[in-house]
């Protein structure tokens, strides 16, 4: 008899089991199931296979390649809580499967677990896919979503954008590029009909960005700004573009966005950082002063202040405020390097030579710098 | 006889056989499944060891075969819920946990286990059970479980309509945590008194629940500007979708703009003209700017309209009090009362009630019954009944 619940192990240490010599019939059982759910898999019998490998993995519950087919025929099936269910045994057993964390984190993207599939996502990318191309797009595609969601802002544009350069279809990162851009934490799902324009015309102009087309990227965001001048990130994006080709209309276009948002931290922090650049401490200052009141824990803001207090010639309160974003931020390469300049003036040679190595080390391929 | 042989042979062979694939199999596709032979001390003894060198998958199983053999071992089932709750195999850890409760003589951290665990089983009714219960144990735990549970009693909270417990609970986490954006979205919901779970609201309402959640959170945490802010962009996309007036009128109530809130709960009520949560705050906003006749008709509504919902009465009792009708006022707030027996604001009204009614020693033991509670809900973790104080309408309307 085929034992439907608990483990082979335990029909086997049955002993009424052993004494009748049932266990002997019980392998070939497996076997023949195991067999059988692989060939209605190959022949696209999902429903078979699926009912096949679910018989299989009632004798061996903690078989992986069973949990595996099984997940994946769920998910080709759109059965994604139960795939996500069967992936989360099949994970206990080899937790190194980056295939496995990937599956799991798209079915609960599709169960609208967005923390859990973002974690799972993520995962799956630091152990790699092998050569599984087309699960790697989805992958990708989902944590740039995902990581707009939870206003990871840069890191998203920086993800969808690397996305851009090795390939990925263009169309399909339109909506996720421009909801990044205008610091919108929606997926392309949860568009408001009203705004989806909007949030296009802002997508393309950074796809232009990218590909050095300033024309047509101006063209858009000038554009963008007109049709919704009243919108939060509009005039924060477009400005951000015109500050690096027309400083003082970008300006301008900042002024507005706070004027719009008042409290738009990084708003008033690329304006500080073009009044740094201008020379007019006296206009910078303040701004970094109030963005880091406004967001204590941000370490790009103590960056901005220390940076201006630096170039003012507090060195002592600008070395402050680059190790409190430091502490915050010990990645960013930027901070490190105003420390050692910072360090340096000041004679602190060891420190110096701290951020030196700290630099080289964060430099080095695959640090992800 | 060669041929007579050769079955017996061949089958002497496949025993063989097969007691070698047996042994192989036993070996090395299931290496952690104990013996028969082995004593639950020693599949235990194994069972610890696989999970401190962090072999999972082993330790599971021999976790699992050793409550088998020993069904009263707690720990046991302690442990392996928490593996299985650590690997999100929910249901599994949901069966480990429920016998933990069942057996330990502490069970209290379990109740909170098992009730995240039906919560994402989608045992909803389960899990609201069990934290209540949980709490009943003093919501024993770390921090990290303080944090998990609390988050997860508080959208169980929403969905069952009880916005203001729910926002409570998001008020001392966001406080605790920022404004994370699971904190901002439950809070979205709970202020929007959306019936929903983060995981189950339509996709058209993400803006909506996002901007109000932003705004309920820099509520909560002092910035009023920055409130207002997110409720303009709310109300600026989103005028008309309903609770959107009736919660800017909580933000503009706890700033004690009691003129511009009463014109948002009007607002809201002439597009809902049935949302009794809007006519309860209108009236206590009426009472607050001095307008108590006003504010009567508007309670006695709400009350119709939910009968066991205690901070209609609360506000009719105290439209009353403030009418002098004082007899009338304190039966009200004793059927709020009734209905929230933990809310401090209620005992603390119907102590007003009693000492102008001249009954000292009624209003003395509402007093005191008022100051415990209001201890009681600085120090717990646990909403307050009904979500009735002030202290609860601070973290929906801050």
């Amino acid at each position: 008899m085929l034992p439907v619940n608990g483990t082979l192990a335990q029909a086997l240490h049955n002993p009424t089991t052993e004494q009748k010599g049932k266990t002997a019939r019980v392998i070939p059982k497996f076997d023949e199931l195991s067999a059988a759910a692989a060939r209605a898999r190959d022949e696209n019998r999902d429903d078979e296979a699926i009912r096949l490998y679910q018989q299989a993995l009632a004798v061996r519950p903690a078989w992986p390649e069973g949990l595996w087919y099984l997940s994946t025929l769920y998910y080709e099936r759109e059965r994604y809580a139960d795939a996500r269910d069967v992936l989360r045994r099949f994970l206990t057993t080899d937790s190194t499967a980056g295939p496995g964390w990937a599956l799991l984190g798209m079915s609960e993207f599709q169960t609208h677990e967005y923390p859990r599939s973002l974690d799972h996502l993520e995962r799956a990318m630091s152990l790699g896919l092998g050569d599984r191309k087309e699960m790697a797009q989805s992958v990708f595609y989902f944590v740039g979503a995902l990581r707009t969601r939870f206003e990871r802002y840069d890191d998203s544009m920086t993800f969808l954008m690397s996305m851009v350069k090795s390939g990925s279809p263009i169309d399909l990162l339109v909506e996720p590029i421009g909801l990044s851009a205008l610091r919108m934490p929606l997926l392309p799902a949860e568009i408001p009909a009203d705004r989806r324009e909007m949030i296009r015309m802002a997508g393309q102009g950074a796809l232009a960005l990218e590909a050095q087309n300033r024309t047509e990227a101006e063209r858009l965001f000038s554009e963008m700004a007109k049709s919704f001048p009243n919108e939060i990130g509009v005039h924060f994006l477009y400005g951000a573009f015109l500050l690096d080709v027309r400083p003082g209309d970008g300006i301008a276009e900042m002024k507005r966005e706070l004027q719009i948002s008042p409290f738009n931290t990084t708003a008033r922090l690329r304006l500080a950082e073009q009044y740094l650049k201008d020379q007019k401490m006296d206009q910078a200052l303040p701004l970094a002063e109030e963005a880091v009141k406004l967001e204590p824990d941000h370490p790009p803001a103590h960056m901005m202040l220390g940076e201006i207090l630096v170039a003012k010639e507090d060195l002592a309160g600008g070395i402050r405020e680059l190790e409190l974003a430091e502490k915050g931020a010990p990645q960013m390469v930027r901070i490190r390097w105003d420390l050692l300049r910072a360090y340096t003036t000041v004679g602190r040679k060891d420190d110096a030579q701290r951020e030196k190595e700290e630099i080289e080390k964060l430099n080095r391929p695959g640090n992800g710098q | 006889m060669a041929r007579r042989a050769a079955p017996r042979v061949y089958f002497l062979l496949m025993v063989a056989v097969l007691r070698f694939l047996l042994a192989v199999f036993l070996a090395t596709s299931y290496q952690a499944t104990p013996h028969a032979q082995e004593s639950f001390e020693q599949i235990a003894k194994k069972a610890q060891e696989a999970r401190t060198s962090d072999h999972l998958s082993d330790a599971i199983a021999l976790y699992a075969q050793a409550v088998r053999l020993r069904p009263s071992w707690t720990a046991g089932w302690w442990s392996l819920g928490s593996l299985l709750y650590d690997q999100d195999r929910f249901s599994e850890a949901q069966d480990a946990f429920a016998h933990f409760v069942k057996l330990s003589s502490r069970p209290g951290p379990g109740y909170a286990f098992l009730a995240l665990c039906e919560y994402e089983n989608r045992d909803y009714g389960g899990a609201l059970e069990h934290f209540q219960v949980w709490s009943k144990y003093g919501s024993p735990g770390n921090d990290a479980l303080l944090d998990v549970a609390g988050f997860h009693w508080a959208l169980l909270l929403t969905r069952e309509g009880r916005f203001n417990e729910a926002l409570y609970l998001l008020a001392a986490k966001a406080q605790k945590l920022g404004g994370t954006s699971a904190i901002v979205e439950a809070m979205g919901l709970a202020s929007l008194r959306m019936k929903n779970l983060p995981e189950n609201y339509p996709v058209e309402r993400r803006e909506e629940v996002w901007l109000t959640g932003k705004s309920a959170f820099y509520s909560t945490a002092r910035e009023p500007r920055r409130a207002s802010e997110y409720a303009d962009k709310l109300l600026a996309h989103y005028s008309s979708e309903p609770n959107v007036h009736y919660f800017r009128g909580t933000l503009l109530e706890f700033q004690k703009e009691y003129a511009a809130a009463e014109k948002e709960f009007e607002q809201e009520l002439s597009l809902n003209p049935q949302n009794d949560a809007a006519m309860v705050e209108l009236s206590l906003v009426k009472i607050e700017d001095f307008q108590a006749p006003e504010a009567k008709p508007l309670a006695q509504r709400a009350v119709a309209l939910e009968p066991r919902n205690a901070r209609a009465h609360y506000a009719l009792g105290r439209a009353m009090l403030e009418t002098r009708s004082l007899p009338e006022g304190a039966s009200e707030l004793e059927v709020a009362r009734q209905l929230a027996p933990e809310s401090s604001v209620i005992r603390f009204s119907l102590a007003k009630a009693y000492e102008a009614l001249g009954r000292k020693s009624d209003a003395q033991q509402e007093y005191a019954v008022f100051r415990k509670l209001e201890e009681k809900e600085n120090a717990s973790a646990r909403p307050p009944q009904r979500g009735i104080s002030q202290k609860a309408s601070e973290g929906s309307k801050p």
